[in-house]
Formats: C-alpha cells, structure tokens, sequence
C-alpha cells in the first residue's frame, strides 16, 4: 500500500468520524421523546379530551354522549325532576394542551418556559419525577424550556424544546431528564489537595463529571437517595490554572441527561473557600437573580447606544450587540 | 496525489458544518403586480443558536415590501422590531433589518419571518441575505459558521400567478405578563412596563399602554415609561395581532390609593355627611323661621 493511500483512509475515516460525530441527535433533546395523542371521538374509547364515547351510540339525546363525545344534559332524566330548561348546549372545543414529565432532583421545584416566560412550577415527587400541563395554547410552533432549582438554591441548566401544537390534540413531551446542578467547595485549590465537586440530580444516578484541563478528566460517582452526589477531584492531575468541571447524569441505559452548567475553579498554591452566597448571574442586570425580560428591556435600551453601563456589557468590549444578548439568552431564567 | 489533495479538500469542505439562513419561497416566477411570500428559515444544523441578525436587501424598483409577518416565529424576543433598515434616520425602502434572541438556545429548521413583496415591472433579479449573524448557545456569544441561501426570481407580464392569499388568523396573540422596573441607567431612574408576547398567526403589529382607564391609551413600545411613577394606577396592556385579534393584560396598582384618595369613596362619604346633617338641620332650621 502506497503511503498516499494510507493518508486517503486515515483522512476519510476521520473526516467520516468527524461526520457522525456532526449528525447525532441534538444533546438538548436527546432521550426526549414529543409524542402527540389524538382524540378520535366515535372509537368507542374514552381519549384524554374526550368526556365520554359510546362509538356508534353517539348523537344527539337521548344518547347519553353527543357525537362530539361530550355528556349530553338531556334534562328530565330522574322521576320526579323538575325537567329541562330549554337553550341549547354548546359542547366545549377539544383541549389543545401539552404534558411535559421527566426526571429532575427529589422535591426539587421545576419551572416551565414557554417561548421564554415562566409558564408553569411544580415540584417533584420524592423520586424527582414531575409532570407538568398547560392548555389554552393556540395552534402553532413554540419553544418551551425546563430547568429546576436543587435543595442548595442552584439552578440547572435550561433544557429546550420545540414543540408543534395542533388545535384539540393533547401532544405529550416525555423523558426529560433535568441536567444535574454542579458547585464545588474552593474556588481556589492547593495543587495536590482535593477539592470536592458536588450537587444534586435524580436519586441513585450515575454521575459523569468532567475536569476540562488541557486534558480532559472523567470521575464517577453515584448520586444517594436524595439525589445528591459528591466526587473528590484530585488537583495533582491537573496543571497550575484555571479549569471547568461540569456533569451529567444517567440511569440504567435508557436515560442520559444533559451536562450541567460548567463551573470554575483555579488550582494554585492555597486554598480558597467557596462562597456559596448567590453570585450576580451575567445579564442580571437589575440584580433579582432572574434573567429575563426586564433585563432584556434594559440590555436592549443600550443596544448600539454609546458608553453603555459595564454591568450590562456582558463581553466588555464597550458595546451593546449581538454578543452581548447571545451571553443573556445562555444563562436565561424567565 | 494532487487528484488525492483536491478530493480530500472538496470532501472536507463539504462535511464541516454550519448553521444556514435561507430565503425561501413557494414560486420563483411572478407576474407584474403579483403578490408573493418569502420565508427566511434557520437551519441550525448540529449546533444551537441563541442569537442571529443580518438584513434581507431587495431591488426596490422591482419589488415593494408590502408586509412582515413574525408570527409563529423561532425568535422569543425582537431586539428590535423586523422593519425596514434605518441609515441616518431614514427608513430604506429596498431592505430589512431583523434582530433576535431565542433563550436557551435554538436546534433544528425553524421559520424566523416572511416577507410579502409585490412585483411592480418586468426584470430578474435577486433578494438577498447580508451582515448575517448567528451565534451559539455557549454563554460567550461564538459566531456559528454561516451559510447563506439566497432567492433569485425573474418577473414576467406574461405570467399570471396564483393570487398571494393570506392565512385566516381568528387567534388572539398569547397570554403575557407584563411587569413593572426601575433601574438606574434608564430614564432618569423612572419606573417602566416591559411587556412582549407573541402571536401564532400573523404576528404582533402594536401594542396598547392604558393607565388608570382602559379609555387612555396610548401606542406602546417596550420599555414604555409610567406616567404615573406613584404606581397608584391600574395599569392595561394591550397587544393586537396583523389581523386584528387583540389580548389584554392587566396589572393591578402597586400602590393602591388609601381610601381616602379615592374620589369615588370619597364623594359617598361627604353625601352621606351632607344627608346626616340635612336630616338633623333641616328640622332645626324650619322650626327656627
């Protein structure tokens, strides 16, 4: 074999890697799975929007299910009644509504975003599921986004989705599965010492974290019965600097969150606490922790103004651009 | 070998991703005085997007915007409204400038606006994306690599089209909230509303800003700021669609009036005063003549 050949495979098979690694499904929506129930009403089966369906009885009274498949108040039906009252009875449209279930952290509180404004919270059950509806959506594309807050007051990353809403269908958003929330004990290390990393996810979940260093280092560890997980990251394996830890999630085969928002810590020659206060968000620009759309407003106000406010010039660059919103839009909270 | 290079480069070149902005549209043939729609779509490819912008550029001899629509958009939040581009204060009848965010990030094909155009006289010619923008979902702002996909069009007497007929839109724009702020930078530190939503047919065209009285409105972009700054005001927003569906928000006072601010209130209490008094005077004064 000639070494230009040698070249030509080694060069294909990692173009052709590089290729399958580009057309995966999307980390955002992996292991989700958007399905859609229709109600066919005259099936003899009561579907979720329907009240009740008796198949080819349907119709008009005295059927006891109209052919719309709602109840028919036909009036006079018990001895002695009073009887009807005349008018006529409108049946109510089918539901259009969407259901989100998943996985966050145990009796976490998980909030909703639909199109980028708080929609829905719930809290999760003691085992982290949750599940969350809202109706009285008009038909069309939206984008809805989750994220939940653990028992330490540490928000997740946002998981988005969008969904097609059709009119009377009650479409079902299933297997979402929250990123865990990542925090570490120093924000400066003593290469050598330990520095531990730790946050809450699903119970008795496998956890990846990952150091990003100029290597990459996974560690494993398993999340407890409240979810939470803890992994002793050994500083001697990485260089003097600034590095990123982040983790993700997984139980069994079947479901993989996620990696977590990355966090910073530096390793140098002393240890340094981690103050665990809440720190000022990028984009935060009136400082109430949330990001959305009060600070856009304000961030927006500045947009291609001169000499705008440092806090909102989230890049520093002196400006208020693109960049800047693309910054805000990352760390969202609606 | 440079057969080899040359295969390697194209397949290379071909395989790298890049997140697309395209024009597209159903005909490509249009009559003189026809109607017609573009869509521009964000094809994101592999990588998430939070953030684009860039200008749509048309001849304006050929072609007169007659409308944008962005409902049903990917884009949460307009940084500023799609319209014709402003050059030195000046609206610019021959392009259109859009600019937006999506929140958490963007991932698939999905419609961003539509244009309607109307051929005004014969000619060919082309509409095209410039100054595109489309930025990951990173937390830093990284420009995604971005491929443009213009429309080429060709306008002939001798075609007559299908009529452009627009969707029914019988929808009202989304529910929304809302909110009151203050902040330092803005306005002299007066209070203002934000307020956005979005609507799934023909999109928003205005907004309604009514204190006190849903009867004193006004047209509204936000931020908008308060006349009443005490907030002691009920506060109405209304948002209406291109096809005229409208949805109002209220805001209940932040500061409601004390009891005896309230003119209505006040008024029941002097008549019921005044009618005490007339009651126990009266007598007094008829025995006194």
């Amino acid at each position: 074999m000639r070494w230009t050949h040698v070249i030509l495979i080694v060069f294909v098979s990692s173009v052709l890697g590089f290729s399958v690694f580009v057309f995966k499904s999307s980390p955002a929506q992996a292991g989700v799975s958007i399905s859609v129930t229709v109600s066919i009403c005259g099936n003899g089966t009561i579907d979720a929007s329907e009240q009740c369906d008796n198949g080819g009885s349907n119709g008009a009274c005295p059927a006891a299910c109209s052919s719309s498949c709602t109840t028919n108040s036909c009036g006079g039906g018990s001895p002695g009644g009073g009887g009807g009252g005349g008018g006529s009875y409108t049946p109510p449209s089918p539901e259009t509504k969407v259901v989100f279930s998943g996985r966050a952290y145990p009796k976490s509180s998980v909030t909703l975003l639909k199109d980028a404004q708080i929609s829905a919270t719930t809290v999760a059950g003691s085992d982290a599921n949750f599940q969350i509806s809202i109706a009285g959506l008009s038909a069309g594309n939206y984008i809805f986004s989750v994220y939940s807050e653990d028992n330490k007051g540490s928000r997740s990353s946002l998981l988005t989705f969008s969904v097609s809403v059709t009119a009377g269908v009650i479409t079902n958003v299933s297997g979402i599965f929250i990123a865990p929330t990542i925090s570490v004990d120093k924000s400066e290390v003593k290469r050598g010492d330990n520095i531990a990393i730790f946050g809450q996810s699903a119970p008795q979940a496998d956890i990846v974290v990952s150091v990003n260093s100029e290597e990459e280092f996974f560690g494993k560890t398993i999340s407890d019965k409240a979810g939470i997980y803890l992994y002793n990251f050994d500083s001697s394996f990485v260089e003097y600097g600034t590095h990123y830890a982040k983790s993700k999630a997984s139980i069994g085969n079947q479901a993989v969150s996620n990696f977590s928002n990355s966090i910073i810590f530096k390793v140098g020659i002393k240890n340094i606490e981690s103050i665990q206060e809440k720190a000022p968000i990028k984009g935060d620009s009136n400082n109430d922790q949330r990001i959305n759309l009060v600070d856009f407003s304000i961030t927006a106000y500045w947009y291609k103004r001169p000499s705008p406010p440092t806090s909102i010039d989230l890049n520093n660059d002196s400006k208020i651009d693109l960049v800047d919103f693309s910054i805000m839009a990352y760390y969202w909270t609606g | 070998m440079k057969q080899i290079l040359t295969v390697l480069f194209l397949f290379f070149a071909f395989s790298v991703s890049a997140a697309g902005l395209k024009l597209t549209s159903q005909i490509q043939e249009i009559g003189i005085g026809q109607q017609f729609q573009i869509n521009l779509v964000l094809d994101t490819e592999d990588e998430e997007i939070n953030a684009v912008e860039g200008k749509i550029v048309f001849q304006a001899d050929l072609l007169e915007l007659k409308e944008i629509r962005d409902g049903n958009s990917i884009i949460n939040f307009w940084i500023d409204p799609v319209r014709n581009c402003v050059s030195n204060g000046v609206e610019r009848p021959d392009s259109i400038c859009f600019s937006g965010i999506i929140p958490g990030g963007y991932l698939g094909e999905g419609f961003i606006f539509s244009a309607i155009f109307q051929a005004k006289k014969e000619g060919a010619g082309i509409i095209e994306i410039q100054d595109a923008k489309a930025l990951q979902n990173d937390g830093k702002g990284t420009p995604a690599n971005t491929k443009i996909f213009n429309f080429q069009f060709s306008i002939s007497k001798n075609i007559s089209g299908p009529e452009f007929n627009a969707p029914k839109d019988t929808d009202p724009p989304e529910e929304f909230k809302p909110e009151i702020a203050r902040d330092e930078t803005l306005f002299d530190g007066k209070w203002f509303l934000v307020f956005a939503t979005q609507d799934k047919g023909t999109g928003i065209d205005y907004y309604e800003v009514c204190e006190g009285s849903k009867k004193k409105c006004v047209s509204a972009e936000s931020p908008y700021v308060l006349k009443d700054q005490k907030l002691k005001s009920y506060i109405y927003v209304k948002a209406v669609d291109k096809a005229g569906n409208e949805r109002m928000a209220i805001l209940p006072p932040q500061n409601p009036l004390k009891w005896y601010e309230n003119y209505f209130i006040l008024g029941i209490i002097i008549l019921i005063v005044l009618g005490y008094a007339s009651r126990i005077l009266w007598p007094r004064f008829t025995k006194s003549r």
